[in-house]
């Protein structure tokens, strides 16, 4: 079963479009498949017969890398093709999965893998390590052309020497081979070699000692770390009215739910753009260049995205006094100033809905000493869009 | 009132900016802002790219190409990584700047060029290599945006298998989820036990390309690519330099003997010294200069050189310091690599690695195959990368570049082959330009003729090593070389002719 999107874990087979026996290009649609997310066609990647099929039409929940059918090259012999027991389904390993008798001969031979994922030579390897005559649908190589006729050998002859290059493309060597010029298996022997210098090396890895410490992280980081200039915090207060009225005439309208944290993550994404430049944020080599050449007015480096996540905090309010307060922090300047119990705090529930919401809040966040103006202009925007025009963030 | 506080981190976790609802079709207006898929911190990105080097910035564009929901997170300030902000890009301005120099001083009077006073201003050099590197990292940022690609400036740290927290460049933390992460972080210099890198007299890679002053004298610890290409911009500007190298070869385990002696000896000439099967025992940097004591490899003589600078160029690391692997058990083997298997995952399916930080040559070209590799994996459950053909380029005048096997692998192999090669003193474009150091030679199997390795040293050697590739990608013998045309007059007629000597007999030789 082949992973059609980089989620997928399972699907259904709706229908295969090919039967057994069939030839097909690539290209082809092979079989159609249903996810939850959608139905896709299953397209050939190469030519080749449809070997076998395992897994019918209407099969359900079908695991990723789980064998559907056997596959096998353009001109085997279906009949003498012995088809290789399946390793188990591994996700996302379609083609390897699939079409199994195929040539995997560029797979080294053997590999210690110490890692846990076993890719596809296992069950792939059955046919002899020698190359394979097939028909040689590229221009021949000027080396094997000349040989040929050199040899009074037709074009056509090519298509029976067995080749040994990549992707089974005829070699000077397969013609020398075939001419009894060299040993018959030399040619393929070579290229075996020479395939497995085509993959990394991952035999006998040593796996370093498990580090008791490392202090050099730990200055690292600390040289490295954001300097952690002194924080301001700065607030202002946003009535969330709009947004309760909005959220209610929706439900209404159609009957749908929208959590007040839908419509304030909204207006936070939006409010994060282009805000001014960060000042503790120096400007690199490249952007002084470019202020030089004025290039910093096109491309809008004076602004940049900001990364504020607003605190919130809902404002108590007599009018509201039934609501039981559940936050029970004191007010810090209450503390300090000796009084006995301050104006207590509420969190904002964003996921139970409006009953919690009071209806003005405090928008907070805190911002690196010198960005008070970026952090203001990131709030004034969450309070416009969410007090003028909360509907235009979720229609 | 206003500053009622709340626990910080509390209402934080309760209040995450969701950006996706179950419900809603956005209008167009809202639609296009917020698919922009900025940073939210609940929101769940398809992949998340820990580096923006070569290897990140590839698979972010490639995934965002392939309309993955895709973020990369890169501390530097700007992407491209070591490559094109201290690696290969401004190595290359300053080594064809140099060269441009080196040239107009010694060189242009015999071709009918007398050019005045010749003086060096190192200042626009530099800014001259700023030019190059700032355009390239700019373009790059625009290709992120072309492709919708989330690029988040910080430091990013694992917190979980699927979270990674950011430290923000410009203050502040964030969060991100990833179905899929890819690590790809790169590599640092390797310092030099006992010698403190202060990137002024002690400097790596990074120092060598930001020089205020042109040195008297000029230790190269490493004659490897780095030493020697940074080893020559001095030498050119007019260091004199002294490469110590403990191996009995220049040039690196990758490079053919012949080749590596045939380009120390035309280093030699430009003056650049070389001390091999060399030790560097220790160095003192207490004085205004830099003493470094070195002694014969095999033991025994003992000597004290002195420099005001001093370029450790031993090799690079894997870099995963401050990332948090432990926080989800991921292992390194012993030489820091990332430990994955053939389709670059880690013991965590969902977590792959990609580029200097994992296994195979540290080379961008090689990080910018794995990238596209690892993320076909990922869509498409199969990808290509090449290890037997990726080319290796070392940008001195004249270059070296090869690909394939060296003839002391071959013979480690108990491979049969025989070789071929043809001097650029013999190519008419090379006589033509006065630029005549230098050979081609093929490496080729004795029986089948099919091309095993292909190293040049000579004019334009690394361009001319892109046909050398393609021939090894494509398993064709020399003899299928010798009879492809080659336009006359070009330099890559050398490369032809050397085809024919392997299976036959040049031509011009
Ligand atoms: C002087 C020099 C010259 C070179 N010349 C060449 C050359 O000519 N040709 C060639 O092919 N190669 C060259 N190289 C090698 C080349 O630079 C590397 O192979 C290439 O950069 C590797 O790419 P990468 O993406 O794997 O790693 P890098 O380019 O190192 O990128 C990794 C990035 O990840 C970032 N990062 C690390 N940790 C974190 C974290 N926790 N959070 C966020 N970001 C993080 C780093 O800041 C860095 O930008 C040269 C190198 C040097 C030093």
């Amino acid at each position: 079963m082949p992973a059609l999107s980089p989620t997928m874990t399972e699907g259904n087979i709706t229908s295969w479009k090919v039967k057994e026996g069939d030839s097909f290009v690539a290209g082809d649609v092979l079989l159609e498949i249903e996810t939850d997310k959608a139905q896709m066609d299953v397209e050939a990647q190469d030519d080749g017969i449809v070997a076998k099929i395992i897994v019918q039409d209407g099969a359900k929940a079908v695991q990723v890398g789980a064998r559907i059918a056997v596959t096998a090259e353009p001109g085997d012999d279906l009949s003498s093709l012995d088809i290789p027991a399946e390793d188990n389904p591994s996700p996302k390993r379609e083609s390897s999965a699939k079409e199994t008798p195929k040539e995997q001969s560029s797979e080294p031979p053997k590999e210690d893998k110490p890692a846990p994922k076993h890719s596809g030579s296992s069950d792939a390897t059955k046919k002899p390590s020698g190359g394979k005559a097939q028909k040689q649908t590229y221009p021949l190589y000027p080396s094997v052309q000349h040989l040929l006729k050199e040899n009074g050998l037709g074009k056509s002859e090519a298509d029976k020497i067995p080749a040994t290059g990549p992707n089974g493309r005829l070699l000077k060597g397969d013609v020398l081979s075939y001419l009894g010029r060299i040993e018959e298996s030399y040619a393929a022997e070579s290229a075996k070699r020479i395939a497995s210098l085509a993959h990394l090396d991952l035999s006998n890895i040593k796996v370093a000692a498990p580090k008791k410490e490392a202090p050099s992280k730990k200055t690292e980081a600390a040289t490295e770390a954001p300097t952690s200039v002194s924080e301001v915090e700065i607030a202002l207060s946003v009535s969330l009215k709009a947004v309760i009225e909005c959220q209610k005439r929706v439900q209404e309208s159609i009957g749908v739910f929208l959590p007040i944290s839908t419509f304030i993550a909204r207006a936070t994404e939006l409010a994060n753009e282009d805000l001014p430049r960060s000042k503790t944020s120096k400007p690199s080599a490249d952007e002084l260049f470019d202020a030089v050449l004025g290039l910093d007015k096109i491309a809008g480096r004076k602004y940049a995205r900001g990364h504020f996540a607003p605190q919130i905090t809902a404002m108590p309010l007599a009018s509201l006094g039934a609501r039981a307060f559940v936050g029970k922090k004191p007010d810090i300047l209450d503390i300090l100033s000796g009084k006995k119990s301050g104006p207590r705090s509420k969190k904002v529930s964003t996921t139970s809905g409006t009953t919690a919401i009071a209806p003005l809040n405090v928008f907070s966040i805190s911002v690196p000493k010198g960005d008070e103006k970026r952090g203001q202009v990131f709030l004034e925007r969450v309070k416009s869009v969410l007090e003028a025009e909360p509907g235009r963030l979720v229609v | 009132m206003f500053r009622s506080v709340v626990p910080r981190a509390a209402p934080r976790a309760l209040l995450r900016p969701v950006s996706q609802s179950t419900f809603c079709a956005p209008n167009l207006y809202f639609q296009g802002r917020l698919r922009r898929g900025y940073a939210s911190e609940a929101e769940e990105k398809d992949l998340v790219i820990i580096g923006g080097g070569v290897a990140g910035y590839v698979a972010a564009i490639k995934a965002g190409q392939a309309g993955l929901k895709v973020a990369c997170i890169e501390k530097r300030g700007s992407l491209g990584g070591t490559c094109l902000n201290v690696g290969c890009i401004p190595s290359k301005s300053l080594l064809n700047n140099s060269h441009l120099y080196h040239t107009i001083l010694h060189d242009t009077k015999a071709r009918g060029i007398e050019v005045g006073d010749v003086t060096l201003n190192l200042g626009a050099m530099m800014k001259a290599k700023e030019t190059s590197v700032s355009g390239l990292t700019k373009g790059i940022e625009f290709l992120f945006k072309k492709n919708n690609v989330e690029y988040i400036k910080g430091t990013g740290a694992f917190k979980d298998e699927h979270t990674v927290a950011v430290n923000l460049v410009e203050g502040g933390e964030t969060e991100v989820r990833g179905k899929n992460i890819f690590i790809a972080t790169g590599s640092e210099a390797t310092p030099f036990p006992g010698l403190t890198i202060d990137e002024e007299k002690v400097i790596t890679s990074t120092g060598a390309i930001a020089l205020k002053e042109v040195p008297k004298k000029m230790i190269v610890i490493g004659g490897g690519i780095i030493g020697l290409e940074m080893g020559s911009v001095w030498s050119r500007l007019g260091a004199e330099v002294t490469v110590v190298e403990y191996l009995g070869q220049i040039g690196g385990p990758g490079m053919d003997n012949e080749i590596a002696k045939l380009t120390q000896k035309l280093l030699t000439k430009q003056g650049m010294k070389f001390k091999l099967n060399t030790k560097v025992m220790g160095g003192d940097v207490s004085t205004s200069s830099v003493a470094i004591n070195v002694e014969a490899a095999k033991g025994g003589k003992e000597e004290s050189l002195d420099a005001d600078v001093v370029l450790v160029a031993i090799g690079r690391r894997p870099y995963t310091a401050g990332l948090g692997l432990e926080n989800i058990g991921l292992e390194t083997d012993e030489r820091g690599r990332l430990i994955i298997d053939q389709e670059f995952r880690t013991k965590i399916p969902h977590i792959r690695s990609i580029g200097d930080v994992t296994f195979g040559p540290m080379l961008a070209h090689k990080a910018e195959e794995e990238a596209v590799a690892a993320i076909e994996y990922l869509i498409k459950g199969y990808g290509h990368v090449n290890y037997g053909a990726i080319p290796s380029v070392m940008y001195t005048h004249p270059e070296v570049a090869w690909v394939g096997q060296n003839e002391q692998e071959l013979k480690a192999a108990d491979v049969k082959y025989k070789t071929g090669s043809f001097p650029f003193s013999a190519n008419s474009r090379a006589k033509t330009n006065l630029d005549t150091e230098g050979i081609v030679k093929f490496l080729a199997d004795a029986k089948t003729d099919r091309i095993l390795g292909i190293h040049i040293v000579g004019p334009n050697a690394g361009e001319m090593i892109a046909e050398g590739v393609l021939a090894l990608e494509y398993g064709a013998s020399s003899e299928d070389v010798a009879r492809t045309s080659h336009a006359h007059p070009t330099l890559s007629e050398a490369f032809k002719e050397a085809a024919m000597a392997t299976y036959d007999k040049a031509i011009h030789y």
